[in-house]
């Protein structure tokens, strides 16, 4: 980075210095310190608005609160109730910290992008990045999680012997083997990596673009079109945040009902 | 580093991630084309279905836009994070 301080930067410069996260290592090693503290940060936020909602839960004048998370639960029960065919006390409650807390995180990315890292190069901090899932290892790691959940309920379910004669006879017969192993690990690669790459495109192209819209404000003459645009792409961005999130949980429940169904004879 | 064949690949990668994000938004626009002309029909054939087929359509679009929204996001890795003028040694 050429200039570090506000006058002087190019567009690519300042473009490149917000993507870049505040990081300690090199290269493969590197720890984004940003991510992991603002994930932390959403996750006590879900935690402990779950532990308060739990000291004061009353049936009869429930709170505004209380309905809203009322709704929220019974949207992701009637999901997890569609759509999981098996009796698992665990996927419900999973499907809903994964949509909240994702939930969270993405809408990390309606604070106006310069505000937290201005305030962060207060302090000395030169470099953040608050969108924990605009990081590739956030989305990824939960995707990970759910497909280490999808194999282990894979086992449990079907047991080792059937879950390798999945791999071994599915799609095709008994005589096309190797085809058949082929695209079944495909299938089940396909899985986490779509997961993980679905949340982590759509946020990464909806922060790029808050940053250019931000970039308007270089000539004076653009900055009613800076507002408009902000506003407009803001708006937008509520919906595909929520829409990511319900995504994300949808599909962890539906692989998880795909995993724990019973193989039946083709 | 050769300045020409900086310039080479500067000028290749830019079209090359023109072309990538064209098709990526040609490939978008089709599919939510699709999806919402389907979700009109069936608003056409049943209309008390519409709000269990709006979720079912705004669902089935964001899987649909998993695969534009990961070209997008790798040319945006050859627009700033360019791999070949890594390789070239810049």
């Amino acid at each position: 980075m050429a200039q570090a301080n506000g006058e002087g930067l190019t567009p690519v410069q300042y473009i490149q210095h917000h993507l870049e996260n505040l990081h300690v290592g090199d290269g493969f090693w590197s720890v984004n310190i940003d991510t992991i503290v603002f994930g932390w940060l959403t996750f006590g936020l879900v935690m402990l608005g779950a532990w308060r909602m739990n000291k004061s839960l009353t049936a009869e004048a429930p709170s505004g609160i209380q309905s809203f998370l009322e709704v929220v639960v019974e949207f992701v029960d009637n999901q997890v109730k569609s759509i999981f065919t098996g009796r698992n006390a665990l996927v419900a409650p999973l499907a809903l910290t994964i949509f909240m807390w994702v939930f969270l995180m993405n809408a990390m990315d309606l604070v106006p992008v310069d505000l937290l890292p201005w305030l962060a190069s207060l302090v000395g901090i030169n470099y953040l990045k608050v969108v924990p899932t605009t990081d590739l290892s956030t989305t990824f790691a939960l995707a990970l999680s759910v497909f280490i959940l999808i194999i282990f309920y894979n086992i449990k379910v079907k047991g080792v012997g059937g879950y390798i004669k999945m791999f071994l006879f599915h799609p095709f017969g008994k005589y096309l083997i190797p085809v058949n192993i082929v695209m079944t690990a495909i299938e089940e690669v396909a899985k986490p990596v779509s997961l993980g790459l679905r949340l982590f495109g759509n946020m990464f192209a909806g922060e790029l673009l808050f940053m250019l819209i931000a970039l308007l404000t270089a000539a004076a003459y653009l900055i009613p079109a800076q507002i408009v645009l902000g506003l407009a792409w803001a708006i937008f961005h509520i919906l595909v945040i929520t829409l990511q999130a319900f995504i994300f949980m949808l599909l962890t429940v539906v692989y998880l009902g795909m995993a724990s169904a019973d193989m039946d004879e083709h | 580093m050769n300045p020409e064949l900086a310039v080479q690949i500067y000028s290749s990668t830019a079209i090359a991630v023109g072309i990538i994000l064209a098709a990526a938004g040609l490939g978008s626009a089709l599919g939510w084309g699709m999806i919402c002309s389907k979700y009109i029909e069936g608003i056409a054939r049943q209309p008390e279905m519409r709000p269990q087929l709006m979720g079912q359509m705004l669902f089935t679009g964001g899987l649909m836009e998993a695969f534009p929204m990961i070209v997008l996001g790798m040319a945006m890795w050859f627009v700033f994070a360019n791999p070949f003028i890594g390789a070239a040694g810049g």
